[in-house]
């Protein structure tokens, strides 16, 4: 025993060994160790002596004869490894890799034996020499002389990949013999692994799939196709957890996704009769999720399905709009253009997972094709007014929030805003004073929801409407409260007093009132004017409503509600029995266009006949008669002659509002400029126009040579001038 | 102490010293002795022979896997060594 100390009072001598030392000794300690070697690889070591062998190879490397000991050790271990080559090259087909695997745990067993016995070795001398350890050398030995052995190199990998190939086919295969050669091999070494099967394993995947793929795209349809990649694809990601490295599983996953999807991706998403276009018709959730999650994986793969989709719905929206069918009817022109964004938004949350990129790209093809057609803001507006006429009615209050947050999301589509506010000032004006909401609370939620998007300003008139409403009802009340005595059994009267700048106006036109009324409608003036100074009162004749009590010939009595121009013509009637067009036109003084409607609703509609015409045509003629009806009869007591429902308009009527419009925006245009230059002071055309569309978007888009006009117009007002060096340049003035 | 515990260290002399398994672990080569995959004779029978080192040295050699080893059972608070032994 060898004991290193320090200096103390007595020292301890080196240890001596009472062995031989000569050039024999190293031979015949050799000897006793290469006997051990062949016993351990012989799967006979039991019995030999650990201590003897250990303090053999001590002794050996203790005398320096290291260098010999592990030469031949190397030489020793080589000579086993090639005996055991041939048998591994000898076995037959199957049993190929059981007997690989066998001799390769037996080896590991021996190595570790070695190791065991020459650690000495190991610590001590191998260190020094900067010689691969024992157990590294059993490894580097295995690979070299049986894995990288000319024979069984190419033997193995063909195996090996034959093996994955029936497996791919739907055999089944010894795994956990495949989990133990793969194993074998990465030990030896990541290079070992990568070298001698992953790159091979790659490259014939690769092959398989593009075969594979090239046969399936010929025959299935785009659902088959893609369920197949995704099962392939999965079966891959199994196959890596069960028996090869977890590196590898980006790698073959990325051959698949190439070979299958990448290669693919065009001809599938255009496919004939099973492409993406006909499930996105179909609403084939399953299959689009598929896809995305296919396609996600690919580069360009989202981006194709994203373009297909938003291509695909500009082109169904802009058929929408351009369809002259559709167009006739305008609630069931917007109720379709809510059930394709209904369709679209289930799409994109069941199948696409509410992908952000995708809601994008529907709301600006949305936008793109809404503002295609130029009276879509006026059907919107349509469609609400017949919302809030009658079909809401009777429906709960969170599914009136739901259609009206419907609604609301189509008006931020549009682009053209303020047109859309004129038609709802028009429409909601009708329907106020008619009296024809379903639900006061559904306007006024309404109200706030266009508040919330558009600012104060945009909703402040209408508010003004509402208030204006409420108002009246007091004014009346204290109306009868002073004067109700005296008018006692005279008709009644209610007025709407409206405030001009929030109303929608209105050409005002008068018409002669029958006598009983407008001695009413005098006392109430006075009574207004007396209490409210310095305002001016005109009355509307064109949109008020009355109801009368009429007894017919057999004595049949009906109350009728009819406009105001239909009762002026209505009450003639009880002065005469017939009269002509023209004498009803000179006594009334409603303008024509009028007065030939109001005469057909009285007469021609059936049902409601409470006049009668000579000759019977379906028009109204200048030299037509009319009479009392005698013989009209209804089931009903109370009888409704028809008023005018808001109808989207006529040309005319539509060039007119238009051109409202255009004149509505020259003064917002020239604030906008003014705005911007007084902050800038100097700035270049281009940037104005620029500067000016963005400030305006939320209500309308700016034409450029509109604004170029206002420009010239508020150079020559002197609110700007142009720069003398400069011609593009514009300048402030204060 | 049970038999699966303990390890009996043979001196060159003959002298069988039976001590704690565990406590002869505390040595590297006597733990790859003992640990060895494949079935040499040490394992197999649970003893040690140390042809080469004399009785006195190897009970000083027990001594120290006592001192030293995880076992506290045994308190030993130095090793005396009688050099006139050798």
């Amino acid at each position: 025993m060898n004991n290193n100390q320090k200096k103390r009072n007595f020292q301890i001598e080196a240890f001596k060994h009472k062995v031989v030392v000569d050039s024999k000794y190293a031979d015949k300690t050799w000897k006793i160790l290469e006997h051990a070697i062949h016993e351990i690889y012989n799967h006979n070591a039991s019995g030999l002596s650990f201590e003897e062998l250990y303090r053999n190879a001590y002794n050996m490397v203790l005398h320096k004869f290291g260098e010999k000991l592990y030469s031949r050790l190397v030489s020793t271990m080589t000579f086993h490894l090639k005996e055991t080559s041939k048998v591994i090259e000898a076995a037959q087909g199957g049993l190929f890799l059981e007997e690989l695997n066998r001799k390769w745990a037996d080896h590991n067993k021996a190595v570790q034996m070695i190791r065991d016995i020459l650690m000495y070795m190991d610590r001590t001398f191998i260190p020094s020499t900067h010689k691969t350890p024992v157990h590294e050398l059993g490894l580097n030995l295995w690979r070299d002389n049986i894995i990288r052995s000319s024979t069984i190199q190419t033997r193995l990998l063909n195996t090996l990949l034959e093996l994955i190939l029936r497996e791919r086919t739907g055999e089944v295969i010894n795994r956990g013999l495949m989990r133990n050669i793969i194993k074998m091999l990465m030990d030896l070494g990541p290079s070992v692994y990568q070298e001698d099967f992953e790159k091979p394993f790659l490259e014939v995947s690769a092959n398989f799939y593009r075969v594979e793929s090239q046969k399936f795209i010929e025959g299935c349809d785009c659902g088959d196709y893609l369920k197949k990649a995704e099962r392939r694809l999965n079966e891959e990601i199994e196959r890596v957890s069960h028996y090869l490295d977890a590196k590898s599983e980006a790698k073959i996953t990325n051959v698949v996704e190439q070979e299958m999807i990448a290669n693919h991706m065009l001809r599938l998403v255009h496919m004939e009769n099973s492409g993406m276009v006909n499930m996105l018709f179909d609403d084939k959730y399953e299959d689009l999720g598929r896809m995305y999650s296919l396609f996600r994986r690919v580069s360009n793969g989202l981006s194709t399905v994203r373009d297909v989709m938003t291509s695909h719905i500009r082109e169904t929206g802009k058929q929408l709009v351009t369809d002259p069918e559709k167009l006739k009817d305008p609630v069931e022109f917007v109720q379709c253009l809510l059930d394709e964004k209904d369709k679209y938004d289930k799409n994109i949350s069941l199948a696409f997972s509410n992908d952000k990129t995708f809601q994008n790209a529907l709301n600006s093809s949305f936008e793109f094709f809404i503002n295609l057609n130029p009276r879509s803001p006026e059907f919107i507006s349509l469609f609400v007014d017949d919302k809030l006429r009658k079909g809401l009615k009777g429906v709960s209050e969170e599914d009136i929030e739901i259609v009206l947050d419907k609604v609301m999301m189509l008006f931020r589509y549009l682009q053209e805003k303020d047109i859309f506010e004129k038609y709802y000032k028009q429409h909601l004006a009708k329907r106020l004073l008619l009296g024809k909401t379903v639900s006061d609370d559904a306007e006024r939620s309404l109200i706030v929801k266009l508040k919330t998007e558009c600012g104060y300003q945009f909703t402040s008139k209408l508010e003004g409407m509402f208030t204006d409403m409420k108002t009246s009802q007091d004014t009346m009340q204290g109306f009868y409260a002073t004067h109700g005595a005296e008018l006692g059994d005279g008709p009644t009267l209610v007025v709407q007093v409206l405030t001009t700048g929030s109303w929608p106006t209105q050409p005002s036109v008068t018409c002669n009132l029958p006598s009983e009324m407008s001695v009413l409608c005098e006392k109430f003036r006075s009574y207004y004017l007396g209490t409210h100074t310095g305002r001016r009162l005109s009355w509307q004749t064109n949109m008020g409503t009355a109801d009368l009590k009429a007894t017919f010939g057999k004595g049949q009595k009906h109350e009728l509600n009819v406009s105001t121009y239909q009762i002026c013509v209505l009450m003639l009637f009880n002065n005469a029995d017939c009269l002509s067009y023209k004498e009803i036109e000179q006594a009334t003084e409603i303008p024509s266009t009028d007065l030939k409607r109001c005469l057909q609703s009285l007469a021609c509609v059936k049902g409601k006949n409470v006049l009668r015409k000579e000759p019977m045509s379906k028009d109204i003629a200048e030299d037509d008669s009319f009479l009392v009806n005698d013989k009209f009869t209804s089931k009903f007591y109370k009888v409704k002659i028809g008023t005018v429902v808001a109808q989207k308009e006529s040309e005319p009527e539509k060039q007119e509002t238009r051109q409202r419009v255009e004149e509505d925006r020259k003064p917002q245009i020239e604030a906008a400029i003014v705005r911007i230059m007084k902050s800038r002071k100097v700035l270049d055309h281009n940037n104005i126009i620029a500067e000016v569309t963005k400030q305006l978007q939320s209500r309308f888009l700016a034409n450029p040579i509109e604004i170029k006009k206002r420009i010239e117009s508020l150079i020559e007002r002197e609110f700007l001038e142009r720069d003398n060096s400069d011609r593009r340049l514009y300048r402030y003035l204060a | 102490m049970r038999k699966e515990d303990t390890v009996k260290l043979i001196s060159a002399e003959g002298y069988e010293f039976i001590i704690d398994k565990k406590a002869a672990m505390v040595s590297q080569t006597i733990r790859n002795m003992l640990t060895s995959p494949g079935s040499f004779a040490e394992t197999q029978h649970g003893e040690v022979t140390f042809p080469e080192i004399s009785t006195v040295i190897l009970e000083k050699i027990c001594q120290y896997f006592l001192l030293v080893s995880p076992i506290r059972q045994y308190v030993l608070s130095r090793i005396w060594i009688n050099p006139k032994a050798f």
